[in-house]
């Protein structure tokens, strides 16, 4: 069955790119392959100050961005839209992760610098297969880096991890 | 801010609640009572839902506007300590969740101009010639970036070394980058200006939070003369397995500039070596200041990623280089020809860092340039090559502090071969290594073999302090401690 996606309007979520960037997935795309078959329902939440500083301290990464993107699918998984800095540039990304919280796929949706682009090679996205909350999620530890690409590997590592804590402190926390 | 629409949605749904509790009151006598309510209640709960839903994405909306508004404000205040921080203006509209309005034309000619820049700092102290103790701001490098569409981007560093520029002093203004890169697809781009090599492992990532050790390796330095760039355009990508290529046509050396006779020691310790331009790359290098552009070289590099914490790779540089004018009446030499390639490799398995790496450089027909200057302490040398091995630990580490140790053993050559000469004629015993007087030393020899122990220890991924021992087994008295301080933005 082709993905049956519930995107109230899409438009405000599309990836403006006004500068030097390579797209190798708009949201949607991302949404399509990840989730092919499914039917994402979008859940949009505004962290509160305590749920920041809860997933501050959880994570030991701060957060810039109060917004949530995620997008709940019927069997209990989600698919959460992100950004990190690479070196100059944001990054974004979206994580799927199953009903369990488990990181599914990891893809990255566009890179907008002349070095580091490499986060975006299939080999090294899949080390994140299978991680969870309570997972290390350190580069050079069980996130091996790409030699030349050491900042954008490691804020696309701090990333998950803080989005993995964001999962068990504010999505499934609210599912109990 | 309240949209028209967002007020409209907000109508609809009020609407529709009170829609549906009319309903619930126009029918007040059913046989199944109970569960109408409770199927009402539901729909009343579904649609407050939707309400907070509606409500939570307003206030995302006002957040997002309000941060670009700030950002905007103040495009050049980053959080340094904070890598989740937007450093600029253009990203923000780069955001997944922009406004709802289409982008707007900037609104500042500085939204898509990136600032960046790095910097270190050396105290070297030889430790059998410690008057030769030296304290050096030995680089500051500012960078501007400028994107001017979302396929075309500009580069550039602008670096002071050795911290005054004067006819005075020893400091140098060099421009280090100034390129256009453009992309022609997703998978492949095009890169024209003053472009930096893709050779070894620190060329193209030179800044002092990429290496260990207070100074960058001598083979990096002397075989391979990072920082290297040159003038030229170049194709470059990476396969979806993870070989990157990158191939160009560039500028090359001048061996015009080479010097045959110099009156003393061009160097007299370690950091001079890796300073004064002595070896055979760094000698004749035109970085692109109304370099010599008869003759062109082509390059072709290759590097494989398609394992994560591994990196292999390998590059080869020729061309026929500008030569030296050949005196009245002699034959006209052949050609020269340059060939450097280079193979490089590293892992970093758990806490281990472990790289390596070998250069080998070759130029053709000179025994008659040699020839044409006998005796000379410097003869311009026929091949060169260097290699080493690296192993660094992460031995501790926490937040964004890093402590690891390492250990490297390199040896380099700038002088493996000589036609025309047997080889630098130097005197040997202690000579005048300098015009001042009583200033005494031996004529350094051009190869050696170095151990280097330290260590870099990180403060969060934009400083480190370094501290390192080099042990030299033939120059003996270049051994020294080194203390550094890095930074990079």
């Amino acid at each position: 069955m082709k993905a049956r996606l519930l995107l109230i309007p899409l438009s405000p979520l599309a990836l403006v790119a006004p500068a030097y960037a390579v797209t190798y997935l708009t949201v949607e795309q991302a949404q399509t392959l990840m989730f092919e078959g499914s039917v994402l329902t979008r859940d949009f939440r505004v962290l509160t100050p305590e749920q920041i500083q809860a997933i501050e301290s959880d994570s030991g990464v701060k957060v810039a961005n109060p917004q949530l993107n995620a997008w709940r699918d019927g069997a209990g998984g989600w698919f959460v839209l992100d950004q990190v800095i690479g070196k100059h540039e944001f990054i974004n990304y979206a994580v799927a992760l199953d009903a369990n919280g488990a990181v599914r796929q990891l893809e990255i949706l566009d890179y907008h610098e002349s070095y580091g682009g490499e986060v975006h090679l299939p080999a090294w996205r899949r080390q994140f297969v299978g991680k969870h909350h309570g997972s290390q999620l350190q580069l050079n530890g069980d996130i091996k880096n790409i030699s030349g690409a050491t900042l954008s590997c490691g804020h696309v590592t701090d990333g998950v991890r803080r989005l993995l804590s964001t999962y068990a402190l504010v999505l499934a926390a609210a599912e109990h | 801010m309240k949209t028209p629409m967002n007020l409209s949605l907000r109508a609809l749904l009020a609407l529709a609640v009170l829609s549906a509790a009319g309903a619930a009151q126009a029918d007040p006598v059913t046989s199944d009572a109970d569960a109408r309510e409770q199927k009402l209640e539901r729909h009343v709960e579904e649609l407050a839902r939707q309400l907070q839903a509606v409500q939570a994405e307003l206030q995302a909306l006002k957040a997002q506007n309000q941060a670009a508004a700030s950002a905007r404000a103040a495009p050049a205040s980053p959080a340094p300590q904070a890598p989740q921080q937007p450093v600029q203006t253009a990203a923000i509209a780069a955001a997944p969740t922009p406004p709802a309005a289409p982008a707007a034309p900037a609104s500042s000619p500085f939204e898509n101009l990136s600032l960046w820049g790095y910097g270190e700092v050396y105290y070297t102290h030889p430790t059998h010639d410690s008057k030769r103790t030296e304290f050096d701001l030995a680089r500051a490098v500012f960078g501007i970036g400028y994107k001017f569409d979302d396929r075309t981007l500009f580069n550039s560093e602008y670096e002071v070394e050795h911290a005054v520029s004067s006819a005075d002093d020893v400091g140098e203004f060099e421009v280090e980058q100034f390129y256009i890169d453009r992309l022609l697809s997703d998978q492949v781009g095009v890169r024209a200006g003053l472009i930096l090599m893709p050779f070894g492992l620190l060329n193209e990532y030179h800044e002092p939070t990429n290496f260990y050790g207070v100074q960058r390796n001598f083979v990096e330095t002397l075989i391979i003369p990072s920082t290297w760039r040159e003038g030229g355009a170049a194709l470059h990508g990476e396969t979806e397995f993870g070989l990157a290529w990158n191939a160009g046509i560039t500028s090359d050396q001048d061996l015009s500039k080479w010097n045959f006779a110099p009156e003393f020691p061009q160097y007299v310790t370690a950091l001079d070596l890796e300073d004064n331009d002595v070896a055979p790359l760094q000698a004749t290098h035109q970085e692109l200041a109304l370099a010599k552009g008869q003759h062109l070289a082509q390059y072709l590099a290759l590097n494989y990623n398609g394992v994560p914490g591994l990196k292999v790779g390998a590059s080869i540089f020729n061309g026929k280089l500008a030569t030296v004018p050949a005196p009245p009446n002699a034959p006209v030499p052949d050609d020269q020809h340059l060939t450097l390639w280079e193979a490089h490799a590293r892992w970093m398995p758990g806490n281990f860092d472990i790289s390596a790496l070998y250069a080998h450089g070759a130029i053709s027909n000179l025994a008659a340039i040699n020839a044409e200057n006998p005796g000379s302490p410097n003869p311009i040398p026929s091949s060169f090559l260097g290699y080493y091995g690296q192993v660094a630990y992460t031995a501790w580490q926490s937040g964004g502090y890093r402590f690891a140790p390492f250990v490297r053993w390199e040896h380099y050559d700038m002088g493996a071969s000589y036609e025309g000469v047997s080889g630098p004629v130097v005197p040997s015993g202690l000579v005048p290594v300098s015009a001042a007087p009583g200033d005494y030393g031996y004529w350094p020899r051009g190869f050696d073999r170095v151990w280097t122990f330290g260590a870099n220890y990180y403060l969060g991924p934009h400083v480190v302090l370094k501290a390192d021992y080099q042990s030299f087994r033939v120059n003996t008295d270049f051994s020294r401690y080194d203390l550094g301080l890095g930074l990079n933005f």
